[in-house]
């Protein structure tokens, strides 16, 4: 079981990944709804793992990824990424992100993601 | 009919058109609307299927015949000349090379072209976009390496690397392969060096293959390891690792594929139009002029026999007739290693293609200046050459010259421009490799030493620039932790180095940082006839090659110093440490000299100066360099051996192997 932050601008996402991740048995500790605030609440909370969408207002979740990364180069950063947005997923994995997964989120790729990046 | 007879002709013109097919197409690309290349093209393709088939080698004839058509249809305006349709013509002469030199080492010329056939035919009948379907074709048909790639991969092999050759299968419902495959290829690079993806690195990132992509791999982490690692990226279905063996026979055959037809003027010219304009020349088989060379050099040991013989007899006329022949030989010399000679544009022809599809790979922009490639090498060299000359290519495409936005941001043209130049300097050839491109880390380069514990820290502040970027050349710099550190510069330089110094030549490497790095490679004209300086130690005789004698110098033993157990003179105000021939080659001490003068013969490799210790200088004498054999390989310090005018055997010094770096 690991401790998540789970960020994304829309509530609606949230809720979904938030309703996947605790029937995995996860525990969701907090959640962000911007790039900022997710940086933030990596400091406060400590995460074990932060999913991270990447269009969000404020600052987007590249962006974001690379500030945590100055703070806690050993973060684990899942992206969630719509289709098409291959670069931004690039940006992201160079930035070290960790893993990505694609909406519409299955429960089995999520389950998937995490198992891979708790390694 | 029987062919076998006109195999060589056959190959040698096959090529001759493969080249010229070549040239046009760069042409074709910087005018492609001019016809007249167009047609000359078709002439060529046209040719190599009338004389395939006329061989019996029906795949050359099947693709050249496809290549016809389309050149055809653009020759008569049906369309134009667009890249799809030069990339695959250009693909297509790469395949018939391939099948060409295999035919030259004795294979019998089938290669599957189906794909080829069938993109040309999709062209013909009016879709361009087919390369893609063409690279996508390859996926899963087995690698094929270019030179430099192999000598990697044998390079790898040597230092106890593993190469691999490993397909990685995404998940069917994996959306964005693209990144996905970007991950295994960032975990693949934290573990060894990606050598070549099947397709090529930038599709297989932008996501355009079929669920599966392939990578030929070196690493010292095992098997088991590096499946292990891909398989911690999710959305993998399928990775399949196999070892790559049995390269090095590969290595030695590619290395021999070098063009050896001794013509060498303009080879666009369409064929009925050449035979007139070179009715004066004719094709002799290489092996025949090696022959004549090795009874020439027979000769001149004869002579060298008969000028002793006459000096002894001391009879005037023999003295004059022997003067006379001397002369004669020595014209008979010149004559026979010119026609060994060949232009450096062999070498340099095959550039441009490799410099378009490096950049392309790379999503680089580069201008290839090509000079001097009329400037003549002696055909050994030029054999020997050209895989060194790849690889440093590669290196200043690959990590020399930065990507365009890079370029721009510090203020650069946006397209990079790499320089070959080849010059007669002397008894010397010059080759350079100059790039406009990021230049050299000196601190990285110098850390990296130090680390390696080539150098110590103290020392690292002493040294210039130029010594410094020496140690790209150390082996062990070239292993894939390394390529990122220092950007890239370093991967199996030691081996480029080391086979310019088995040419008798060296490499000087200038850079300035920002600003782009030139590689000087000097070689001698020669190989086989040196002129020498013949010394006596004891009893023996020894010969030094004049080109690395400075001077000769008498040292009274009281200007013979020790500093820490090494013996070392003054020369012209310079200490220089002083070696005695007659320790390092165990020279049995007959007697001690009286003499309370020492010879010392000055040599030089570089700037670097060592004053051998010699009994007594003879003179200089043009000899013939023979090899020990393959009994006696390597022996330190001996280069080869050589006949004397007595009869006797001098064995020749190599005083590069004598000084130490």
């Amino acid at each position: 079981m690991a401790r998540i932050l789970v960020t994304d601008d829309a509530l609606f996402m949230r809720m979904q990944l938030k309703d996947i991740l605790s029937k995995l048995g996860h525990e969701v500790v907090g959640e962000a709804e911007n790039g900022l605030d997710a940086v933030n609440k990596v400091k406060e909370l400590q995460p074990d793992v932060i999913t991270m969408d990447i269009t969000m207002p404020e600052m987007d979740g590249v962006q974001a990824v690379r500030e945590i990364k100055k703070f806690n180069s050993t973060a684990k950063v899942i992206m969630c990424s719509a289709m098409g947005q291959q670069n931004m997923v690039l940006d992201a994995i160079q930035a070290g992100a960790s893993d990505f997964i694609v909406k519409p989120f299955s429960a089995d790729r999520v389950q998937e993601a995490l198992e891979k990046v708790l390694g | 009919m029987n062919t076998d007879q006109y195999i060589d002709i056959f190959l040698d013109e096959s090529r001759e058109h493969l080249q010229a097919i070549n040239d046009n197409l760069l042409e074709l690309e910087k005018d492609p609307k001019n016809l007249s290349i167009v047609n000359d093209i078709f002439r060529s393709a046209h040719t190599l299927k009338g004389m395939s088939a006329t061989m019996g080698f029906e795949d050359i004839a099947a693709l050249t015949h496809k290549m016809e058509n389309v050149l055809d249809q653009i020759r008569n305006e049906e369309r134009s000349a667009t890249t799809a349709i030069v990339d695959i013509i250009f693909a297509s002469v790469e395949a018939l090379e391939v099948v060409v030199s295999d035919i030259s080492n004795g294979g019998d010329g089938k290669k599957d072209v189906t794909a080829l056939v069938s993109a040309i035919e999709g062209i013909e009948k009016g879709q361009d976009a087919v390369d893609e379907q063409v690279t996508q074709d390859h996926t899963s048909n087995s690698f094929e390496f270019d030179d430099y790639q192999l000598e990697v991969i044998s390079q790898a092999k040597g230092q106890g690397y593993l190469a691999l050759s490993i397909m990685v299968k995404l998940r069917d419902d994996c959306i964005l392969k693209g990144p996905r495959a970007y991950m295994v290829m960032e975990k693949l690079e934290s573990l060894g060096e990606v050598i070549q993806t099947m397709p090529s690195v930038e599709e297989i990132e932008d996501g355009n293959f079929d669920q599966a992509f392939s990578v030929v791999f070196v690493t010292k982490v095992s098997e088991k390891d590096v499946q292990a690692t891909i398989e911690n990226v999710s959305e993998i279905e399928l990775v399949s690792i196999s070892e790559i063996s049995n390269v090095n026979s590969v290595t030695t055959e590619e290395a021999i594929k070098i063009e050896e037809a001794p013509s060498s003027s303009s080879q666009s010219v369409p064929s009925e139009e050449k035979q007139s304009q070179k009715s004066k020349t004719i094709r002799v088989n290489l092996d025949r002029i090696d022959t004549l060379l090795n009874l020439f050099e027979e000769v001149v040991i004869d002579r060298s026999r008969l000028q002793d013989i006459a000096n002894k007899l001391n009879n005037q006329d023999l003295v004059s007739v022997v003067e006379n022949m001397s002369r004669v030989t020595l014209d008979m010399q010149e004559l026979m290693l010119s026609m060994r000679m060949l232009p450096v544009e062999q070498v340099f022809n095959r550039f441009p293609r490799m410099i378009r599809g490096l950049a392309r790979d790379l999503g680089k922009e580069i201008t290839l200046k090509i000079s001097g490639k009329e400037t003549e090498l002696d055909r050994i060299v030029i054999e020997e050459i050209s895989d060194p000359l790849v690889h440093l290519i590669r290196n200043s495409v690959d990590h020399g010259i930065e990507i365009p936005g890079v370029r721009e941001e510090v203020g650069k043209s946006p397209i990079g421009t790499v320089e070959l130049r080849a010059y007669h300097s002397g008894n010397h050839v010059f080759i350079e490799i100059e790039d406009d491109g990021a230049g050299i880390n000196r601190e990285k380069v110098g850390r990296k030493a130090i680390e390696k514990g080539l150098l110590q820290e103290e020392q690292a502040k002493r040294m210039t620039d130029e010594e410094i970027y020496q140690f790209i050349f150390a082996s062990g710099f070239s292993t894939a932790d390394v390529v990122s550190d220092i950007s890239g510069r370093g991967v199996g330089l030691d081996v480029v180095k080391n086979k310019i110094q088995s040419l008798g030549g060296s490499i000087i490497v200038q850079s300035e940082q920002g600003k782009g790095s030139k590689f000087s490679i000097e070689l001698p004209l020669t190989l086989s006839i040196l002129s020498a300086l013949l010394v006596q130690v004891q009893r023996e005789t020894y010969a030094i090659p004049l080109s690395s004698i400075v001077e000769t110098v008498s040292l009274s033993k009281d200007d013979l110093m020790f500093v820490h157990g090494q013996s070392v003179m003054d020369f012209r105000g310079k200490v220089i440490p002083i070696l005695s021939l007659s320790d390092i080659f165990q020279v049995p001490v007959e007697s001690l000299g009286t003499n309370q003068n020492y010879n010392v013969v000055v040599v030089q490799k570089g700037d670097k100066l060592t004053g051998l210790l010699v009994d007594e200088l003879i003179g200089k004498k043009e000899v013939v360099l023979k090899s020990l054999g393959n009994f006696i390989k390597d022996v330190f310090g001996i280069s080869g051996a050589t006949i004397l005018g007595d009869g006797n055997v001098a064995l020749i010094v190599d005083p590069n192997a004598l000084i130490q770096d």
